[in-house]
């Protein structure tokens, strides 16, 4: 069966119906993340948000973000977020209070910047896209990344970072050492 | 609308809004960290999206956004670290209960 | 140095030096502490004499007089003071009151003073007065004038407070020193006045430069009438005029000798002395010389209604000092110069032997001061009762005495000025000076003895340190008049006096006129004399004298029936009451108010300035809350804002 090259009724292009409800999930997801009140949900909720961006990059023809994004996002840092929340359930449960007392005064800050985010790019000519779909080549990726004079000092720069994350990490998250008794007077 | 930049940009400033009301608002420690997080896919949307109407520069974007990502995990790592050490000795996950550092 | 500029300075230097030695060894001397101060006075008084003597008979130093400079002072530019001193013919006659009354009375002093254990200090203090007076009366500037007028001050007020442990001593001491001190201000006023316009303080030039100021239009009339008020505030204070005559009576204070020296003889007159001294000043400002002839005869009418009522007797003899200051003010503003200086010098005679003679009464009743608590004196104490009757009639003015001939040439020049209003005054004070002082004499000497029987058989006369001065004190007082004031208008007074008051005279248009005894004159005498007889006489009746009986029934009557009269005048007519309640009690209000104003506004503002500063610092301190949201919430702000100016205000 053939897809119709456009909604039937609506005149859409399917790709565009595909953003709307791509969007559509993040953006809830994503107000869920931070209106919950228990933070184990927005944690799920937050995992869904990263899902449905994954799907975006795809409409986006970044396909090996897309991919890394579910891996790393979702499949690394989802899980260490979680494990935090498990290690740092206070016993009384979720709290009263959500947010706290500058809450509104951080709303409209966010409000300020969205309006002024929007007001930016609807102000701004933006190029238009080329009409085929493109899809990011991954050998493409490898040689930007590898050649020299472009990314490869980042390269190196990144796994360093990363190994000092992971170290610093161990180290800060590691439990005192009770000291030693030691052997008492003979 | 897939076809339009600005869809996409505007998708990007208000999921980065989000992250910055949520950042701003909320009292868990964690929950804070989660939105820096919404913030940081948020800049990695813009990025793609320049890079998916600019053919030549595909390719960074592609890259640059990975970066980022290792990047974002390098930090949630340290982050979340640093909140479970504090944990440990406040007892609470709730920021506005840390205020040592007060006048 | 010539003989009589090194005279001049041994004259001063004396007494200077007397204080001083006294002070530092008197105390080990004992009963013989007199011993320094008394010969220093009495060797002054011999170079005096010969001065004065130069000066006025030989006519030595022409009749510019002598002047000389000793040192310079204030050599600082444009001001340029010296230490000069000038002895012309007023400074020699006011010298024979200051140098002989002055050694009478340090002789008086050495048996008064006898049983008195700081009669050490007493003697360095008289020394000092002495000094200071005759600085006073030398000085040929303005500005040793005034640290003259000062050391005066100075000098009374110890010896006002000088039995220091008596809390109403010490009071009239401040008293006496805090009211010259206004009559000092407005004098040192006068002064700087003085040099602002003729730039120059020595008396010669500022006699002619500011007379050719005023007529040359540098400076205007009122000017000129401000200096001289200003400087007749300064005598206001120091000679106890209308209204700064309050430090006066609370002056008795003092040992008798004090009250002698100074307030008879020699520092009230200061203030006499120095306006007829500035008398061209004065005569170049015909308001100021009203003002001084209404104040001064004011006074003389107030102070003798005060006298008629008091019980002290040296009160009395106070408050009779201030009518008779009252008289020589009002003479120096009528333009009778010669008359002031006349008075002045017989004044200081009689006036000083009757408190040298009062001194003697106390100390003859053991210290009592009320005169109702005395009485048939005269025959227990002859020789102070005889002198101080001759006293008595010298002052009340019956003629031929000393008192007579000063008194009747100051009215007699009121009344030829055109100032009927000031002689007729005078005629009056005249018979009331004459009733007051038979009062003392009767209450103290005359009738049955109210003394207090305890002390009555112990009543004795003095002994002859104190009674010889008493003596030689009587014969001027007789004498002085005839002597030096007679024929009036021609004797040897107005010889010696007329080229210093020539120059004032003619400015005020005051022509010397000749005595007609068969005229004006001789009736404007016999009015003086009748005033004086009918004065005494009246006191006689009340108050009896020698075997004449005393009426006190009389004397209730009259009191009974002018009885507000009587409380008014024994109150002092309020005037200390008065000057409490302006000076004291507003004064201290207004020190309040300005108090509450600068506790609550200026240190207010002040307090508050730093207040609002911590609060705006408490205020902005609740920005750093240690919380790293709120700087979150910060940072997304600034952020924001940047955002916006960038965009609406540099891009568009």
């Amino acid at each position: 069966m053939q897809f119709p090259p456009t909604i039937p009724f609506l005149e859409w292009a399917w790709d565009d119906l595909l953003f709307i409800m791509l969007a559509g999930i993040m953006l809830a997801a994503a107000f869920f993340v931070v209106v919950g009140r228990d933070i184990v949900r927005s944690g799920l909720a937050m995992i869904l948000a990263f899902g449905a961006l994954a799907g975006i990059y795809v409409l986006a023809g970044a396909i090996i973000v897309a991919a890394a994004q579910v891996l790393i996002y979702i499949g690394a840092i989802s899980v260490l977020i979680l494990f935090a929340i498990m290690l740092t359930q206070t016993k009384a449960g979720p709290a009263t209070l959500v947010f706290h007392r500058q809450a509104w005064a951080g709303g409209l800050a966010a409000l300020g910047l969205t309006v002024l985010i929007i007001t930016a790019i609807i102000n701004t000519d933006w190029p238009q896209r080329v009409h085929e779909r493109l899809w990011t080549a991954t050998a493409e990726i490898g040689l930007l990344l590898f050649q020299d004079g472009l990314y490869v000092v980042a390269l190196q720069v990144i796994a360093v970072l990363i190994t000092a994350a992971v170290v610093g990490g161990v180290f800060l998250a590691k439990p005192e050492d009770v000291p030693d008794p030691g052997e008492g007077p003979r | 609308m897939a076809q339009s930049l600005e869809a996409y940009l505007i998708l990007s400033g208000l999921l980065f809004s989000i992250g910055t009301f949520g950042f701003l608002a909320r009292r868990n420690a964690i929950a804070m960290l989660m939105s820096i997080e919404l913030m940081l896919n948020a800049v990695n949307l813009a990025v793609i999206a320049f890079g998916a109407f600019t053919p030549q520069l595909q390719a960074h974007a592609a890259l640059i956004a990975l970066f980022v990502m290792a990047v974002a995990a390098a930090e949630a790592t340290v982050g979340l670290a640093i909140v479970i050490a504090i944990y440990r000795n406040r007892r609470t996950p709730l920021v506005d209960e840390y205020a040592s550092m007060r006048e | 140095m010539p003989i009589d500029q090194l005279l001049v300075t041994l004259l001063l230097a004396l007494p200077l030096a007397g204080f001083g030695l006294t002070a530092l060894i008197g105390r080990r001397l004992y009963t013989r502490a007199w011993v320094i101060a008394v010969t220093a006075v009495v060797v002054t008084w011999l170079i005096g004499m010969y001065l004065i003597y130069q000066t006025l008979i030989a006519g030595a130093y022409g009749e510019a007089g002598l002047h000389f400079t000793l040192y310079e002072w204030v050599p600082a530019g444009a001001f340029n003071v010296a230490v000069n001193f000038g002895l012309d013919a007023l400074a020699a006659v006011v010298l024979i009151v200051v140098t002989t009354v002055g050694m009478l009375v340090h002789v008086y002093s050495i048996g008064y003073m006898a049983h008195d254990p700081g009669r050490w200090r007493f003697f360095a203090y008289i020394n000092l007065f002495m000094f200071s007076m005759l600085l006073l009366v030398l000085a040929d500037n303005f500005l040793l004038l005034f640290a003259a007028w000062e050391l005066v001050g100075l000098s009374s007020y110890l010896l006002i407070g000088f039995w220091y442990r008596r809390r109403t001593a010490a009071l009239a001491a401040k008293k006496a020193f805090i009211v010259n001190r206004v009559g000092d201000f407005g004098f040192a006023l006068g002064i700087m006045a003085i040099w602002t316009t003729v730039g120059t303080l020595n008396f010669g030039e500022v006699f002619e430069a500011l007379p050719e100021a005023l007529h040359g239009g540098v400076i205007e009339p009122w000017m000129m009438t401000g200096i001289a008020l200003l400087l007749f505030l300064g005598a206001m204070g120091k000679s106890a005029q209308f209204p700064l005559h309050v430090w006066l009576p609370d002056a008795m204070e003092g040992p008798t000798p004090v009250s002698a020296l100074i307030h008879a003889a020699t520092m009230v007159n200061a203030g006499v002395y120095f306006v007829a001294r500035a008398n061209p000043i004065f005569a170049e400002a015909p308001e100021a010389m009203i003002v001084i002839a209404a104040i001064g005869i004011f006074t003389a009418i107030l102070a003798a209604s005060i006298a008629f009522t008091q019980r002290d007797i040296k009160r009395v003899l106070a408050y009779s000092t201030l009518s008779q200051l009252g008289y020589m003010f009002a003479a120096l503003g009528v333009g009778a110069f010669t008359a002031a200086i006349f008075h002045l010098v017989t004044h200081g005679f009689f006036k000083g032997l009757l408190f040298l003679g009062s001194g003697s009464v106390i100390h003859a009743v053991h210290e009592e001061q009320d005169m109702n608590r005395m009485g048939g004196l005269w025959r227990r104490i002859p020789i102070t009762h005889w002198t101080m009757l001759i006293g008595s009639i010298a002052i009340a003015g019956i003629p031929p005495l000393a008192g007579f001939w000063s008194k009747d040439e100051i009215l007699a020049g009121a009344f030829h000025a055109g100032f009927y209003w000031v002689w007729a005054v005078g005629v009056i004070v005249a018979v009331m000076t004459g009733l007051y002082m038979f009062r003392l004499m009767g209450k103290t000497f005359y009738g049955p003895s109210r003394v207090d029987p305890a002390v009555e058989p112990k009543v004795h006369e003095s002994p002859a340190s104190m009674t010889v001065p008493l003596i030689l004190l009587a014969v001027p007082s007789v004498l002085l008049g005839l002597a030096i004031g007679f024929p009036p208008e021609a004797g040897l007074l107005h010889g010696w006096l007329e080229p210093t008051f020539h120059h004032a005279r003619e400015v005020l248009h005051l022509e010397h006129h000749d005595f007609t005894l068969f005229g004006i004159d001789g009736v404007l005498l016999l009015i003086g004399a009748t005033s004086a007889a009918i004065g005494t006489a009246l006191g006689i009746w009340f108050f009896g004298l020698l075997r004449l009986r005393e009426r006190p029934a009389a004397v209730e009557r009259v009191s009974a029936r002018l009885r507000p009269l009587y409380v008014g005048s024994f109150n002092k007519w309020y005037f200390d009451e008065i000057n409490d309640a302006i000076f004291v009690r507003f004064g201290g209000l207004v020190a309040k108010a300005t108090w509450w104003f600068d506790v609550r506004i200026v240190d207010g503002t002040v307090n508050g300035i730093a207040a609002a500063t911590q609060g705006a610092g408490r205020g902005i301190r609740r920005v750093q809350t240690g919380r790293v949201q709120n700087y979150a919430l910060g940072i997304a702000a600034g952020l924001l804002v940047i955002a916006v100016m960038y965009l609406f205000v540099v891009v568009r």
